[in-house]
């Protein structure tokens, strides 16, 4: 189906452009074509499919915990299992789904709400795609031929290190940090040069839907973030395997620099999970509720700011520890005060709201969800802020529940409202309301079921990470409960797995807006053609879809008969030069293999990242190697 | 303004349903809310202020938050503006300063929260500066607890295991140690927790007010069986307590009826030795618990299992299967000698 | 219909090598990631050393100085090459390019034999103690940057020599050159917490 045309100027032969947009943008044929796709919609796909697998994974997992958990002194899991099994629920959750599958609708996403073709670096895309997937596979070899790693995520030395975890399996869970981290910095990096440089004319930055400013904001906080757990998990590594003493305490080394230099990243990694789930509500309170944003100036700051205070507050992880007092409540503040940013969203969506017309679809269900379970969520985490609860609550359930609730609540509930709202956009078909609904009320009430009672546990002194317990401590029912709940959450994700593949074939056509919404991606038809918009738009609002029509328009001039793109400058967006994208390329692939034998190898054999190195070396080579002819075709 | 009301209701039903649930459990020898010293006393109260104020915020947010589904028809439609997708310069206005209202009222309350935070914290270390303490020195090990006490007198220094008794009413200074990996000293209703780390030393106060056994658990991850590594801390008035120390400090009680001779003799050609340590004979094994006083202890192998006869010979035959991966080997004991060497263990008070 | 919207960019260059090309920020993106992971390994360096008493520790040579402070010389000036390659670059003169690329490298080159003839009189490694663990953190992250840039702008002068060279590959050495001028920048801090470390925070005794 085609874009609108009626904002086309009349001097375009539209006929001929389509035309050669189809051919200079079509897929390879055959499975070495398919391996060497390059759009953005194809490896945002994948790395969506890839990460709702891992959702899968991780939830069977949980299922796992809490079937262990049912009752005192269950034997259905042994200790080592037990360890192995939620420490790969918690690694998968947090790395290999949460931040990938924001990451994959980040990939799908910005280029069609930015207006323009593909993401800067469609190359440098594939390869962060086939480094995550590598890191999946690697981590559930793992799993898989009995090497879990059973250490916790967050794999605290000296428990970790050699001495007390000897064998493969903490190496494998560093390693496979490296992959994920290699692939979330190309990410970031290929998001932020695209958020940054090609965004349609007139998409000047106060005019940048509130989706594109969290993933913005997101990405410099990976690209701030991430070297810090590079160089944890590496200390880990080099520690095991080459006999460095980073981490070791017999040697001067500190286990607490461990924690300091992992809780640096790992905070700032619960907001990488947490704010492009922040974007998917704007997007979806806007869209829904019919209205534009009430404060989005207010928006925009809080999110900078709560950005850079999450940065400040890494040690509210650390209170056991016995750090000086005045450190302590230098955190318990800075860690409060991030409160304020989360509540002036809060307060800005309610208004919105309130004074919107909205439309009670499935899609603003999980975001009404998202508000109850996020409050309690953020409540919760202000408790935990105050130094002398803190310790009470530290490494309790009542931690688990926490954290939880901001997880799911923050970032499961809007990613689940998101893809009820653009899955339309994604497959051409609108995912059907009532089971939507019934999916809603299922995952709600078993959500709460589950974790509100952990709250009650982690007071009434039940540790987390405990594979058993014993009888007589009053943890009996609610540990129960929570485990019905599980089932519950598990019916609620079946359901949605249902829905899903039932609207593939029967779901209602969408057309390109289904919504009526605001921002660009619903110009585009639906799905997107490779290429997104015949013309690349031009953008005179905040909320272009609703401007006038005379307000509307098109940029017209680019090459069609090669992958050509805009680039605009960085504060107005103003036309700056015309920019090639590469094509279908193999050599991601080929890289990612190469730099896979190095990583996988090293954990075996250190000699690895050399040859590694040199494999990688001689294939980023073949990859930048010109092909000719070298001068654009036309200029 | 029936809706209102209704969930008025509701909420504050909860609420005491939820305040219910907290306090009237009867397992509450492990608990945060049922304090039994001035630390937990202070916390406990800082929670249900906090309990109580955030609580008040959630219930209005969730309020406000119905109330948006409740004004659907009414709102904006009502405005002539529409299709603009807007509401009027005025209703925006108001809506900006209720927003500026509500931020404003955020700060102040998270402002008053940060200070009634650092007074209990502070509130909370102050023990120190009172007289008389006495020093316990925990040493977390991989999955028991080893329990030393300083006294001024190095000949009257005490080393036990996983169970601490403490006077009523002195300020109790723990000092924390660990012999391999992270763990945590946590005794909750007496205070929070503080990590055990290699390398550092880390120190804690606590007091009891009123007599009682006092249930803790290592609360940091440590590896295989961190969820078998609990404690007592067993608070008695001081003449009760001095009994109790004076009983400790000194050596194992010989053996009296011939089942106990022959059980010490047997424990003193297995390779018990190696591990264990029992005050006043050759045993001097430094890797396990002391067994000095063992049959004093209410727990075997850091209160996996209760002290009974029948629990000791199951741990005696087969550590690994009651406590999977724990560090104590498992030594044949023929069956003639086992009732022997449980009657001599149970037999040091 | 109006065309009042319509922007015509037909007669924009399809090429610009300049700091506003997409390619010039995922470079920078890339400096940014590298300098970040530098700073957080100076600060940890920091705080492990002040948790010891004696620094480095007993065993470990005090660092030399002479040969480390003579590689800086011709370290900094290769930026010089890159300079020149780069502007080159812009104007797409060939053999300005291939000059600079030259300079470049074998000044680099220099500098990376100094510092591997260093390396040898090292007398302790990473297995030695924390301090060994730090600095040969340091010089292998550093050196495995500098090899691969090494590697890449050896690649730039080959394609430059043999006129594979169209407006993508001199964008390749104009971007390059920020990645250079950030490996000689963060060597200087390096530098200076590996040999003059031990002496700014010295052993209290
Ligand atoms: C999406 C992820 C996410 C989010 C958004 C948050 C948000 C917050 N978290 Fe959470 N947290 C985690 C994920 C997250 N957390 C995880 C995974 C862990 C555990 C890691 C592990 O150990 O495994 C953790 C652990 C954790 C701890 C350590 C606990 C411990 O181990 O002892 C603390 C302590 O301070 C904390 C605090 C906070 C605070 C103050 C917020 C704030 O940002 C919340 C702010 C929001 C609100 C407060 C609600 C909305 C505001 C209003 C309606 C305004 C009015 C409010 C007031 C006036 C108070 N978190
Ligand atoms: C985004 C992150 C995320 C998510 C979504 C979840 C989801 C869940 N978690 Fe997880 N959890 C963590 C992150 C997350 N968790 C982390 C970081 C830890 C800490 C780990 C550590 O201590 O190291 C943790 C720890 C943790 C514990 C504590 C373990 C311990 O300390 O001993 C428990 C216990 O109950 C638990 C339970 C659950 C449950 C029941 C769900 C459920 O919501 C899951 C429900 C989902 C599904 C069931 C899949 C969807 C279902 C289908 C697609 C249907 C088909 C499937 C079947 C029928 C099987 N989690
Ligand atoms: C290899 C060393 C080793 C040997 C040999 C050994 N033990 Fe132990 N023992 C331990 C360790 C370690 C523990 C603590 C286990 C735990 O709680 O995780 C322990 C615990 C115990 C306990 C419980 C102590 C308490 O306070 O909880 C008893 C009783 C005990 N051992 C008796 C014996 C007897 C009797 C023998 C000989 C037949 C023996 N042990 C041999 C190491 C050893
Ligand atoms: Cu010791 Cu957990
Ligand atoms: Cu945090």
């Amino acid at each position: 189906m085609r874009a609108s045309q009626d904002i086309y100027p009349q001097s375009v032969d539209v006929e001929r452009d389509v035309e050669q947009l189809r051919n200079s943008w079509r897929h390879p044929r055959g499975v070495l074509g398919w391996l060497s796709f390059t759009t953005h919609q194809a490896i945002g796909t994948r790395y969506i499919v890839t990460a709702f697998i891992m959702l899968l994974a991780g939830g069977i997992e949980a299922l796992m915990i809490r079937t262990q958990l049912m009752r005192a002194n269950n034997g259905y899991l042994g200790p080592e299992r037990y360890n192995q099994i939620f420490t790969t629920h918690g690694t998968t959750m947090m790395f290999l789904f949460a931040v990938p599958v924001m990451e994959g609708m980040a990939i799908y996403l910005v280029p069609l709400m930015c207006g323009t073709r593909n993401v800067a670096f469609p190359r440098l895309n594939a390869f962060g795609y086939w480094m995550y997937l590598f890191g999946v596979l690697f981590l559930y070899w793992g799993v898989f031929t009995n090497t879990a790693p059973d250490v916790g995520w967050f794999a605290y030395p000296p428990l970790s290190g050699p001495q007390y975890t000897p064998g493969k399996s903490t190496d494998f869970w560093a390693q496979m940090i490296t992959f994920t981290e290699v692939s979330a910095l190309c990410v970031a990096a290929e998001i932020i040069a695209t958020i940054s440089k090609m965004r349609a004319p007139g998409m000047s930055l106060n005019r940048m839907p509130l989706y594109i400013w969290s993933i913005l904001i997101q990405s410099w906080m990976i690209i701030f973030a991430m070297p810090a757990i590079v160089l944890a998990s590496s200390y880990l590594l080099s520690d095991r395997t080459v006999g460095t003493h980073f981490v070791n305490p017999a040697e001067g080394g500190d286990p607490l620099l461990y924690q300091h230099i992992f809780w640096f990243f790992g905070h700032p990694e619960v907001y990488i999970i947490f704010i492009p789930a922040l974007g998917f509500v704007s997007a979806i309170v806007v869209a829904h509720a019919r209205r534009e944003i009430v404060g989005y100036t207010a928006m925009v700051l809080a999110q900078i700011a709560n950005g850079f205070i999450a940065f400040g507050l890494w040690v509210h992880h650390m209170f056991a520890t016995d750090l000086p007092q005045i450190g302590e409540a230098y955190f318990t503040a800075s860690s409060m005060m991030i409160a304020v940013t989360s509540g002036v969203q809060i307060f800005c969506w309610i208004a919105t709201l309130w004074s919107g017309r909205p439309r009670m679809t499935t899609a603003l269900h999980f975001v009404y969800g998202f508000i109850a379970i996020f409050v309690l969520g953020g409540l919760t985490g202000v408790m935990l802020a105050a130094v002398p609860l803190d310790l009470q609550a530290h490494d309790t359930y009542f931690v688990v529940a926490h954290f939880h609730y901001v997880l799911i609540g923050g970032a499961l509930f809007p990613l689940f409202g998101a893809f009820y709202h653009w899955h339309p956009k994604f497959t051409g078909r609108l995912m059907n309301e009532t089971l939507g609904r019934a999916n809603f009320w299922v995952l709600f009430a078993g959500f709460n079921l589950t974790f509100f009672p952990m709250h009650i546990l982690g007071l009434k002194g039940m540790p987390r990470r405990i594979y058993t317990y014993p009888p007589g401590m009053g943890w009996d029912g609610l540990n129960l409960l929570a485990t019905v709940g599980a089932w519950i959450i598990a019916a609620g994700g079946i359901l949605f797995i249902v829905n899903f593949l039932w609207s593939r074939k029967n779901g209602e056509v969408a057309g390109n807006n289904p919504w009526d919404a605001d921002s660009l991606e619903w110009a585009a038809s639906s799905p997107p053609a490779n290429y997104n918009f015949e013309y690349l738009p031009a953008v005179t609002s905040r909320y272009p879809l609703w401007a006038p029509r005379e307000q509307r328009g098109v940029v017209t001039g680019l090459a069609t008969d090669r992958r050509e793109a805009l680039v605009t400058t960085l504060m107005d967006a103003e036309p700056h030069h015309r920019y090639i994208l590469p094509g279908s390329s193999i050599w991601p692939l080929i890289s990612a293999i190469c730099v896979t034998i190095g990583f996988a190898g090293s954990v075996f054999n250190g000699w690895y990242i050399t040859w590694g190195a040199i494999i990688s070396g001689l294939a980023f080579i073949g990859w930048f190697w010109p092909k000719r002819p070298l001068e654009p075709a036309h200029d | 303004m029936k809706t209102t009301t209704r969930v008025a209701k509701v909420s504050a039903a909860t609420c005491t349903a939820f305040t219910l649930l907290l306090t009237s459990c009867i397992y509450n020898r492990q608990s945060a809310i049922d304090p039994a010293g001035p630390q937990s006393g202070r916390i406990d109260t800082l929670w249900w202020s906090f309990f109580w104020l955030l609580g008040a915020i959630f219930l209005i947010v969730m309020v406000l938050t119905a109330m948006t589904l409740t004004r659907q028809h009414r709102g904006f439609e009502q405005e002539p503006l529409e299709a603009l997708h807007k509401a009027s310069e005025k209703t925006e206005a108001r809506l900006r300063s209720v927003i500026t209202g509500a931020t404003i009222v955020s700060i102040v309350i998270l402002f008053v929260l940060i200070v009634a935070s650092t007074v209990t914290g502070k509130a909370n270390s102050e023990l120190q500066n009172k007289k008389n303490p006495l020093t316990i020195q925990v040493t977390g090990t991989q999955w028991w607890w080893q329990i030393e006490y300083k006294m001024g007198d190095p000949t009257r220094s005490l080393v036990t295991a996983n169970e601490i008794h403490i006077p009523v009413g002195r300020p109790i200074q723990i000092r924390g140690a660990s012999n391999d990996v992270i763990h945590s000293f946590w005794v909750p209703n007496l205070n929070g927790k503080r990590d055990l780390i290699p390398s550092r030393i880390t120190t804690e106060w606590l007091e009891a007010d009123h007599p009682g056994a006092y249930r803790g658990q290592c609360a940091e991850f440590c590896g295989l069986q961190h969820a078998h590594m609990a404690l007592w801390v067993i608070a008695e008035p001081e003449d009760k307590f001095n009994a109790w120390l004076e009983a400790q400090l000194q050596p194992a009680a010989s053996p009296r009826t011939p089942e106990e001779i022959k059980g010490e003799q047997v424990f003193m050609n297995h390779a018990c030795i190696y591990c264990h340590a029992i005050e006043g004979t050759p045993a001097a094994g430094q890797s396990g618990p002391d067994l000095t006083h063992f049959g004093s202890r209410r727990g075997i192998a850091a209160n996996t299992l209760p002290n009974t006869m029948g629990n000791l010979a199951g741990w005696i035959l087969d550590p690994q299967t009651i406590k999977p991966g724990n560090h104590m080997a498992t030594i044949e004991v023929s069956s003639g000698d086992l009732q022997p060497l449980l009657e001599y263990l149970e037999s040091l008070k | 219909m109006t065309d009042v919207q319509t922007i015509d960019v037909g007669h924009l260059k399809a090429y610009d090598i300049s700091n506003q090309d997409p390619l010039w920020w995922g470079q920078f993106m890339f400096v940014f990631i590298e300098g970040a992971m530098f700073a957080i390994l100076i600060a940890a360096y920091f705080y492990t050393r002040l948790r010891m008493d004696v620094w480095p520790p007993p065993g470990d040579q005090f660092p030399h100085k002479l040969l480390p402070t003579l590689e800086l010389i011709p370290l900094i000036l290769s930026c010089a090459g890159t300079y020149w390659a780069s502007e080159a670059a812009k104007k797409n003169s060939r053999g300005g390019m291939a000059g600079g690329l030259t300079l470049n490298i074998a000044l680099a080159a220099v500098a990376l034999w100094m510092r591997i003839v260093e390396w040898h009189s090292l007398n302790f490694n990473w297995m030695t103690d924390i301090q060994g663990s730090y600095v040969w953190a340091f010089l292998g992250l550093h050196t495995f940057d500098y090899i691969a840039d090494l590697a890449f702008t050896a690649v730039l002068l080959l394609l430059v020599l043999i006129g594979r060279c169209g407006p993508k590959q001199r964008l390749g050495v104009h971007v390059d050159s920020i990645v250079w001028y950030f490996l000689v920048a963060i060597w200087i801090p390096i530098y200076v917490v590996i040999y003059w470390g031990p002496i700014i925070v010295e052993t209290q005794q």
